[in-house]
């Protein structure tokens, strides 16, 4: 029961990054990503309340679930629409390759983690090796989605999604790091966000345009 | 001491901004760093007593210092003082010529406390997690010290080096996350200390080899694009050529070697639990190669003496690879000193620049000339500096490059000797042609006056060029058994 609501769970985080690669502005994947942290929340919830029930005594997971519901489905989400509606200038298309191909590619990344993990003959958990499948095919996405898309925001958002994927390999293939190192990752992220936020500003007013295409000065 | 350690940059950051006079500002951080240095030379004096100094109470298995880390901290603070000492000077000619007001010589000085924590953290824990948090926050607290001009260059170079080290280094936590698996799966009982490096070293070999084989790759890759290794290095050129020059001298000489680290402990972890090293030495090999030709093909084309000097990182961290990689007492001991010389030798190449550019305002080769006679002190120590980093008799850098290639003779790898010593000679000349005009001939430009820049900055230069030289003809007792202390911490010799 608890193995099938997190495999279910997990899936869902993977197809909702799918969907994030079909998304073609700016509002859709921050809304995207705000349905895949809201699916994260769920799988920290469940890990922990398990660990809870089971243990009888307080499992710090709990602590990371709050976290995850403030910070990415509720403020990292708002800030980040406050601030593509400050720099866009006009919608325009915003991606190198066109939908369906970059569907193809991302299965082919599936795949490709599929086919990293299943070789390990060490992992001999069926369950660890899904969520290891999984995050991989997050993570990977997540770099995909980086370097598809033009705008400052969108390498954020893919930033961030792969940063959802660790945060699952983390939660689903061990229980839960030791506290001290969730929390240290969970701030050390907040402040990657941060400084982006902060540099996308810093772009928007020298370049006058968040496109990155136009960050060409340097080469070679 | 550990909390001497982490407690000086931390103060040292924040009473910057409690002063107006850029004195007072320039001498907290000067003695601030003077202080780390000295508190980095004690531990090392008590690590050749007692071997490792642990941390206790509620902080019990977070801090560590064995000599490996104890070397790498050594390096750091070391260069951290002199980049402070030029600091003054160099900062204090950008603000007398108004380039940079106090509130940003403030935040220079805050950030790079920030950086230096983040490094220092990262080298006195023994949780593998939060050396990984660790080095992800020297890329936050470095990446305004990249752009610390806000001109349109520094900010592309900055977006680049905040993107690409954050993702790269997003693969290292999943390498981290896997062997905390295998450490989970093999010995249940150990939640808590799983992530332990002294635990995962002293468990080695209850660890699953595949598992930490994937761990491996992935690490390797996420510290190694911090580490500049190629094909990950593209951040690296711009980050150093853009930023200020003493940032640069930190990031050269003190960053790559931080991240080096990172890779080494699980480097050691690996072997152990492998029984063998052709696996990792494989990969790091390869690695090495790889970024050692890169550098030699770029350095050819470049025109802009400092991104020249950033593709010679990415050829000296190969070297170290090469040297890890090979995995004999010898070739251990080549990297580990090949790190110090290197990190000298590179500070005091990109702190020469430093001054050219104050000097002559500009980064492209071709419009300097007539170096030598304009700034006696800092053309000639950039000159033998040249000399120094493409391997040249007397200095250390030489003497390591020797020993790394002897080495891999010595292990029968013929091909790999061969092409080092290519490369190198390639590197060398590319260097020789493309820097040598700078220092000869006339200076056309008749704005620029003759004479150096205030006297800090070519002290600055004469001392580490002096510290070179000596390494390289002699190497102290208390130097030499402390790299043979960590040569056999890394390949797992000796006693627990």
């Amino acid at each position: 029961m608890y193995n099938n609501a997190l495999n279910l769970l997990s899936i869902l985080i993977l197809i909702s990054s799918f969907n994030l690669i079909a998304n073609k502005r700016q509002k859709a994947y921050i809304s995207t990503f705000r349905v895949q942290s809201i699916l994260l929340a769920l799988v920290s919830l469940l890990v922990s309340v398990r660990s809870m029930t089971l243990n009888k005594k307080f499992d710090a997971v709990i602590i990371i679930f709050v976290l995850i519901v403030v910070f990415k489905v509720i403020i990292i989400p708002f800030v980040m629409k406050r601030t593509s509606e400050k720099v866009e200038y006009s919608i325009e298309k915003d991606f190198f390759i066109s939908i369906p191909i970059s569907m193809i590619i991302c299965c082919g990344l599936v795949l490709l983690s599929w086919y990293v993990i299943y070789n390990i003959e060490g992992i001999t958990n069926t369950n660890a090796k899904n969520y290891l499948i999984y995050s991989l095919s997050i993570i990977m996405i997540g770099l995909f989605f980086m370097i598809s898309r033009k705008k400052a925001i969108g390498q954020i958002v893919g930033f961030l999604v792969i940063e959802n994927g660790m945060f699952m390999a983390a939660m689903l293939t061990t229980e839960g790091m030791p506290m001290i190192v969730e929390l240290g990752l969970f701030f050390d992220l907040l402040t990657a966000f941060l400084i982006m936020g902060i540099f996308v500003f810093k772009i928007n007013n020298t370049f006058e345009s968040i496109d990155i295409n136009k960050l060409k000065n340097l080469k070679g | 001491m550990f909390f001497a350690l982490l407690a000086i940059p931390a103060l040292a950051g924040g009473l910057v901004w409690t002063n107006k006079n850029k004195i007072v500002i320039h001498l907290t951080n000067l003695f601030g760093s003077l202080s780390l240095l000295v508190f980095s030379i004690i531990a090392l004096i008590e690590i050749s007593k007692t071997k490792v100094i642990d941390s206790t109470g509620i902080f019990k298995d977070l801090f560590y210092i064995d000599s490996l880390s104890g070397y790498i901290l050594f390096i750091t603070t070391l260069a951290f003082f002199l980049v402070s000492l030029y600091s003054i000077s160099y900062f204090g000619e950008e603000l007398r010529r108004k380039v940079i007001t106090l509130k940003k010589l403030k935040l220079y000085y805050c950030l790079s406390n920030a950086f230096v924590l983040s490094m220092i953290l990262a080298l006195t824990t023994q949780n593998m997690g939060v050396l990984w948090i660790a080095i992800e926050a020297t890329t936050l607290a470095s990446a305004f010290l990249v752009g610390f001009y806000n001109n349109k260059r520094a900010i592309e170079a900055a977006w680049k080096y905040l993107i690409i080290c954050s993702v790269g280094i997003a693969f290292a936590l999943l390498g981290i996350i896997l062997l905390y698996y295998s450490s989970t799966v093999a010995l249940p009982g150990a939640k808590i200390s799983g992530l332990n490096w002294k635990f995962l070293i002293d468990n080695a070999s209850a660890l699953d080899p595949s598992i930490l084989k994937i761990a491996f790759i992935f690490i390797l890759i996420g510290f190694g694009t911090k580490v500049g290794f190629s094909p990950m290095h593209t951040w690296l050129p711009d980050a150093h050529s853009q930023a200020p020059s003493p940032v640069s001298a930190l990031l050269s000489g003190v960053l790559l070697n931080t991240a080096m680290y990172g890779i080494i402990r699980v480097l050691a972890i690996v072997n152990k639990s492998l029984g063998s090293s052709r696996y990792t030495g494989n990969l790091l090999i390869l690695l090495g190669i790889l970024s050692i030709i890169t550098a030699a093909i770029f350095v050819l084309v470049q025109q802009d003496y400092k991104r020249i000097l950033a593709y010679s990182s990415i050829e000296h961290m190969g070297i170290i690879a090469i040297g890890l990689g090979i995995c004999t007492p010898i070739s251990i001991f080549a990297a580990l000193y090949h790190t110090f010389n290197h990190a000298m030798t590179k500070s005091m190449l990109f702190l020469a620049t430093g001054n050219v550019y104050l000097k002559y305002h500009t980064k492209k080769i071709s419009s300097i000339r007539g170096l030598i006679k304009t700034m006696p002190v800092t053309g000639v120590a950039f000159v033998l500096g040249v000399f120094a980093i493409t391997g040249m008799p007397p200095f250390g850098i030489f003497m390591s490059e020797f020993n790394t290639v002897v080495a891999a003779f010595f292990s029968k790898m013929y091909i790999i000797a061969a092409l080092l010593l290519l490369f190198l000679a390639i590197i060398f000349a590319g260097f020789i042609k493309q820097l040598s005009q700078m220092f000869y001939g006339r200076n056309t430009n008749s704005e620029i006056k003759k004479g150096e820049l205030g006297i800090i900055g070519p002290t600055v230069l004469l001392i580490l060029l002096c510290i070179t030289i000596f390494i390289g003809i002699y190497i102290p007792s208390p130097f030499k058994s402390l790299l043979d202390a960590t040569t056999n911490i890394i390949l797992g010799i000796g006693g627990k």
